[in-house]
């Protein structure tokens, strides 16, 4: 029998952290207009450092999560120096190539990340205190409570004049430059602050699983972000979080189905091919996806209004 | 450790005689549909299991399961053409839709052949015979690469250049607006070119597939380095593909040699292209093509 309120605490840290990272994908993608396919990069850096600090350093909690936050920022940062100034597929292909030198590099150097055979026993936070089920609780609130912090402080950020610059160089970079907007730092600070947080997510996640492996970081991760952002409505916050949790419901009910049906077909490989087709149809009939990209509203656009 | 200069010379023309064939279609779509067509991935691995399913039922021959791997590569990129990117190019779709699209394509084939075969790695267990020619050792399989890839850049060059078919491709891939004025049925290059393309890239599958093994996720291993390829050849030349190919196939042979001799992991193999494929891209992004451009003036 399943136990049904840990499934349901599971579900919701899972998509807690699948909306960070999404939420981070929308600010590169949804608003600033790169294609980011290496999205699970930072995500490994965030976990990695997380895991390694913690576990082999005796780094206490916040602080090496703190830790993954930063480097992995500052690889975006570097990443995005060169990589910014390349035409849109030329970054696409670039951002993918620098995730697979990662897992690579994971992979190979045993003595920093114990290679294939991964990472065990990092530390769960308060888990010496609390009970099974109540931990669980505890772990799902901390990751709702870093994704309200981390959507609030994007919202502020798209919704400032600084956010209708980076939203003037996803429709037209020229037009940007045009106005006297250097675009490149606009970018490679969206970049580095994308990357930012999904090293955040990759700590939380990391600490939640209490073990992490190199195949746990394959490029089919960022296409699952990828599908979150689209499906959700890229350039919404919101949406995107909607579509974080969709697509892990998704994942939960095709498992669920196997338990209560035989299926003629394999459950994870219907998933993956549900999700195939839904990104071609997605972008054929709903680009938009679910919820709309917020027209801009201003203080000023509202004085306007009440003058008639 | 001595290195056999002449084993690693003769590895890299194998390794280079894939890629050609990989590259060739990728390079062509991604000129006249202005994308990266990532789903080209699994093309190769279409190819690969097609080629498998034809071994079994013919007790081991090869040449009738190439065939089969052309035959069903291209009939699915025609398929992805027809119901994916046609109609999204056809709505405006940009780039990076385009681009989204190709990933949900190739993750839907990649799914429906493990969902066929299993995620289990599987062989064609054929029995390779191995030929000396004083210090080089090769397999009937590494010959039969390299001849087919000779074959096919020879029959597509000839067809390129010598028919009125070829001639109308050639300026469809310059310019698409100028070559439909002329009269150009575009619509029937685009489908030629996904046949012939994805074919190809089915072929090098089936290749591929019998040096290592069959896994669903085979064309992923090979998809970077066919990016590096398409890109240091210069995207949409043919004749710059063939010659990146070869210097693909020697920075990774000699590439491993060095690694091991660094005392560094082999493990950083696919590195290597990804090291390439980011440089060209940062240094000279019209990639070889781009150097024989003459200036006027």
């Amino acid at each position: 029998m399943v136990d049904v309120v840990s499934f349901v605490f599971d579900l919701l840290t899972i998509t807690g952290i699948f909306g960070i990272l999404a939420i981070s994908l929308n600010m590169e993608y949804g608003f600033t207009g790169l294609a980011n396919f290496g999205k699970v990069a930072f995500f490994a850096i965030g976990a990695y450092t997380a895991g390694i600090l913690s576990r082999f350093q005796g780094v206490p909690f916040p602080l090496d999560v703190v830790c993954g936050i930063l480097l992995a920022g500052l690889a975006g940062f570097l990443v995005s120096i060169p990589a910014l100034r390349l035409r849109e597929d030329y970054l696409a292909i670039t951002t993918i190539a620098f995730g697979e030198i990662v897992r690579l590099i994971i992979l190979n150097e045993d003595w920093l990340t114990r290679g294939p055979m991964g990472i065990p026993g990092i530390p769960a936070p308060l888990r010496d205190v609390l009970a099974g089920r109540e931990w669980l609780a505890f772990y799902t609130g901390l990751c709702f409570v870093v994704l309200a912090v981390v959507y609030w402080m994007c919202e502020r950020v798209v919704n400032s004049p600084y956010g209708r610059v980076i939203k003037a160089i996803r429709e037209d970079e020229v037009a940007a430059q045009a106005l006297g907007k250097y675009t490149f730092k606009y970018k490679a600070q969206m970049f580095t602050l994308g990357s930012a947080i999904a090293g955040l997510a990759g700590g939380l996640y990391a600490h939640y699983r209490q073990f992490i492996s190199p195949d746990m970081f394959v490029p089919m991760v960022t296409f699952l972000i990828w599908v979150m952002v689209i499906l959700g409505g890229k350039g919404n916050n919101l949406g995107v979080i909607l579509g974080a949790a969709v697509l892990e419901v998704l994942e939960r009910g095709t498992a669920f189905i196997q338990n209560i049906t035989t299926l003629p077909i394999e459950p994870y490989n219907l998933r993956m091919m549900i999700i195939g087709v839904l990104l071609v149809v997605l972008v054929l009939f709903r680009p938009q996806g679910l919820l709309k990209e917020k027209f801009i509203k201003t203080r000023a656009l509202k004085v306007g209004e009440e003058k008639g | 450790m001595g290195i056999n200069i002449a084993q690693v010379l003769f590895n890299s023309v194998v390794t280079g005689s894939l890629y050609v064939l990989a590259a060739t279609g990728l390079t062509m779509t991604y000129k006249l549909l202005r994308f990266p067509n990532f789903a080209h991935a699994e093309l190769v691995t279409v190819g690969a299991y097609a080629a498998y399913v034809v071994m079994l039922a013919s007790n081991l021959n090869f040449p009738l399961a190439l065939v089969a791997a052309f035959v069903a590569s291209s009939l699915v990129a025609v398929a992805s053409h027809l119901l994916a990117f046609k109609p999204l190019s056809k709505r405006g779709a940009g780039m990076i839709e385009l681009m989204v699209a190709s990933i949900g394509v190739g993750v839907f084939i990649r799914y429906v052949v493990q969902e066929i075969w299993g995620a289990a790695q599987r062989t064609y267990g054929i029995v390779r015979q191995i030929f000396d020619f004083g210090v080089v050792r090769a397999t009937d399989v590494d010959l039969a690469m390299i001849g087919s890839a000779v074959a096919f850049v020879v029959i597509l060059h000839l067809f390129l250049v010598k028919t009125k078919l070829g001639k109308a491709m050639r300026a469809t891939s310059d310019n698409p607006s100028l070559a439909m004025a002329s009269g150009i049925n575009v619509d029937r290059i685009l489908l030629i070119v996904w046949l012939i393309g994805g074919g190809v890239a089915g072929v090098a599958g089936a290749f591929y597939a019998a040096k290592t093994r069959l896994v669903p996720i085979l064309g992923w291993e090979i998809l970077l380095p066919i990016f590096a390829v398409v890109v240091l050849g210069g995207i949409g030349s043919f004749y710059g593909a063939i010659a990146a190919a070869y210097i693909m196939g020697l920075a990774e042979n000699l590439g491993v040699v060095l690694l091991a001799n660094l005392g560094l992991s082999t493990g950083y193999k696919p590195a290597i292209a990804f090291a390439i494929l980011i440089a060209v891209l940062l240094l000279k992004p019209t990639g070889l093509a781009g150097l024989k451009v003459r200036r006027v003036g």
